[in-house]
């Protein structure tokens, strides 16, 4: 069954029930009320008879009866019945003599009081003592009201009923359509976006409302999905790129030296600048392979307790043998006066490897202006911030700084093939911390390492 | 002895390198610190009978600031006592003199290039503070953009 015919149903059936409920109890308990109202009346009708028939003095009995009949409203096919009792056989010559039911008279007799419904004429019978004498005082009419109000109301409840039932199914049936109309659009859209043009986006609109967070999600998620299909296409055609180059370089190296007999001078030279190209090529590949098995977490690394401005100075030895030129300042002006505040869990080879990768670009794409590198730590967090002067990440190429040897176009004239950034991130993300980099293009790169303390005893 | 000093703030991790940098300008070893924020008193019935500074504080602080304080109070750990904030509503030079004098404030520093950008409601006190006799002194570093969250906390590693 469709959701929508689902709702449908339930609303008519639930309005449907209490409309039946609401109906049925107001002409339930109307009936009863006017059954035990018009007894009431036909009692005070009969005390009032036997009251001017018997009891009063003769003045008395006129007033009595100018009373009813100038206050008291005729009542349809009303009648009195008057009858002294001396005994109980009586009772029977009475029925005999108006058709009553003879139990009908002897629950008056006994109980003092009673009431009798014969199709649509209604009795009250009461008994009466007045000079030692015993009589029965009966009244009888037909209600009137029971059987043409509560007909009429009747009617009209019912008619109302049908239409109320008719409109509710109408109104349901249009509701459960048009509720899903949002739903059906976006069905619709997300339909028609393929790998092809997955640039499509479904149209937003700029309410709070249940459809419009479904619709960004979905956009969230298109966009999350665009990202991942131009990573993959931008790392195939990068990586081959950085491949391609040391194979072309070595090939066109061996075919010249191919085309003629050469000295074994420059044999010698033609080979070292192979093995270079071949060395290169090989760099590759292991910063590749690190690259992968940081970016499954599910290998086991060991962790240790470690001091990160041991680290940094680590690193910062590290470049200084690697490149003399650097200029690169640590600044220690918020070090936390507590050491224990600059201690993290994590494994050495991995974050001096992350620290020297981050440091070494800073350094390589500033051409040795000076580079910043400050420490300070939080409650919980140690901040590691590596600032240089270079020539920045221009803005529109920010969201595929990360991807695998992605370069910036403006990087033309620095070595490198692109992995140390997405290496450095995967790193600090396996120490459950987080790396932002902010840029503005040619006047540097500021990049922000968190890294969670570790959580040790001070003693 | 310690001294008590007060720094005007705007919530943004950038206004706490006024406290930064007035650490090394303090004549006293330990320092109890205030930091001030000004606000508009809202004179509708209802706002004043549910006042709450606290809450006032609270609904302005953002994880960036608290990490920034926390930065700081790690690197004075022996030398900040305290760290405390305080709402000043009003306008007159003399409810601000009034106000250093209650809190019993020994000195203020105040940024000297760098604009105390005030959440709504929030209204820039270093005006005031300098029209009035009170005492200060002014500290300067060079300001930069910080937009996005992320990065404000860069805003506290200057040179």
């Amino acid at each position: 069954m469709k959701t929508q015919l689902k709702i449908a149903l339930v609303l008519i059936l639930t309005n449907v029930i209490m409309l039946l409920l609401l109906g049925g109890s107001i002409y339930y308990f109307l009936y009863n009320y006017s059954y035990t109202d018009f007894y009431k009346r036909l009692e005070t009708r009969a005390k009032i008879s036997a009251k001017y028939n018997y009891d009063a003095d003769k003045i008395d009995a006129q007033s009595f009866k100018k009373i009813r009949d100038e206050n008291l409203e005729k009542l349809s096919e009303e009648r009195d019945y008057r009858f002294e009792v001396k005994s109980e056989d009586d009772l029977s010559i009475i029925a005999q003599k108006t058709t009553l039911p003879l139990g009908f008279l002897k629950e008056i007799l006994n109980k003092a009081k009673s009431t009798l419904q014969v199709n649509e004429t209604f009795y009250t019978g009461i008994r009466y003592n007045s000079n030692d004498r015993q009589y029965i005082v009966i009244v009888s009419a037909k209600n009137y009201y029971a059987s043409h109000h509560l007909i009429f109301m009747r009617n009209i409840i019912l008619v109302a009923f049908f239409l109320i039932v008719i409109f509710i199914t109408s109104l349901s049936f249009y509701f459960s359509k048009h509720i899903f109309d949002p739903i059906k659009n976006i069905t619709d859209s997300v339909r028609q976006i393929s790998t092809d043009n997955i640039h499509q986006r479904i149209e937003e609109k700029y309410n709070d409302n249940e459809i419009s967070q479904l619709i960004s999600t979905f956009n969230d998620l298109l966009n999350r999905l665009e990202t991942a299909f131009e990573t993959q296409k931008n790392f195939v055609s990068n990586a081959s790129h950085e491949f391609g180059t040391p194979l072309t370089s070595i090939m066109g190296e061996a075919e010249v030296m191919l085309m003629k007999e050469r000295t074994p001078e420059e044999y010698q030279q033609s080979l070292n600048s192979i093995l270079g190209q071949a060395e290169r090529l090989n760099q590759i590949t292991q910063t590749l392979l690190y690259l992968a098995q940081t970016g499954y977490s599910n290998k086991k690394v060991n962790f240790e307790i470690l001091r990160t401005d041991e680290l940094l100075w680590q690193a910062k030895g590290i470049i200084d043998k690697l490149n003399p030129k650097n200029n690169i300042i640590i600044d220690f002006s918020l070090l936390p006066e507590n050491p224990f505040k600059l201690k993290v869990m994590g494994n050495k080879q991995l974050l001096s490897l992350a620290f020297t990768n981050l440091l070494s670009n800073a350094c390589k794409y500033s051409n040795n202006k000076p580079v910043n590198v400050s420490i300070a730590s939080s409650d919980n967090q140690v901040f590691l911030i590596i600032k240089d002067q270079g020539i920045g990440i221009p803005e529109s190429e920010m969201q595929f700084i990360y991807d695998p040897f992605f370069r910036a176009s403006n990087t033309r004239h620095f070595e490198g093939y692109g992995i140390g950034l997405p290496l450095s991130r995967n790193i600090i993300k396996i120490h459950n911390g987080l790396l932002f980099v902010s840029s503005v293009v040619n006047e540097g790169t500021t990049v922000q390492i968190k890294l969670p303390l570790a959580n040790i005893q001070k003693y | 002895m310690a001294s008590k000093i007060l720094i005007p703030i705007d919530f943004h991790v950038e206004s706490l390198n006024t406290l930064k940098l007035a650490m090394n300008h303090l004549e006293t070893y330990e320092v109890d610190v205030v930091l001030m924020y000004a606000e508009d008193l809202d004179n509708s019935i209802t706002e004043l009978l549910f006042y709450n500074p606290k809450k006032i504080i609270e609904s302005h602080r953002t994880n960036e600031f608290d990490e920034a304080i926390s930065i700081l109070k790690n690197r004075f750990e022996t030398r900040i006592r305290s760290i405390s904030y305080a709402i000043f509503h009003g306008y007159r030079v003399r409810l601000i003199e009034d106000f250093m004098k209650s809190k019993e404030i020994d000195d203020i520093y105040l940024p000297k290039s760098y604009q105390l950008q005030m959440p709504k409601k929030g209204f820039d006190p270093i005006p005031l503070i300098k029209k009035s006799k009170l005492h200060y002194k002014e500290l300067d570093w060079e300001a930069g953009v910080y937009d996005s969250e992320e990065l404000q906390l860069n805003a506290l590693f200057i040179y």
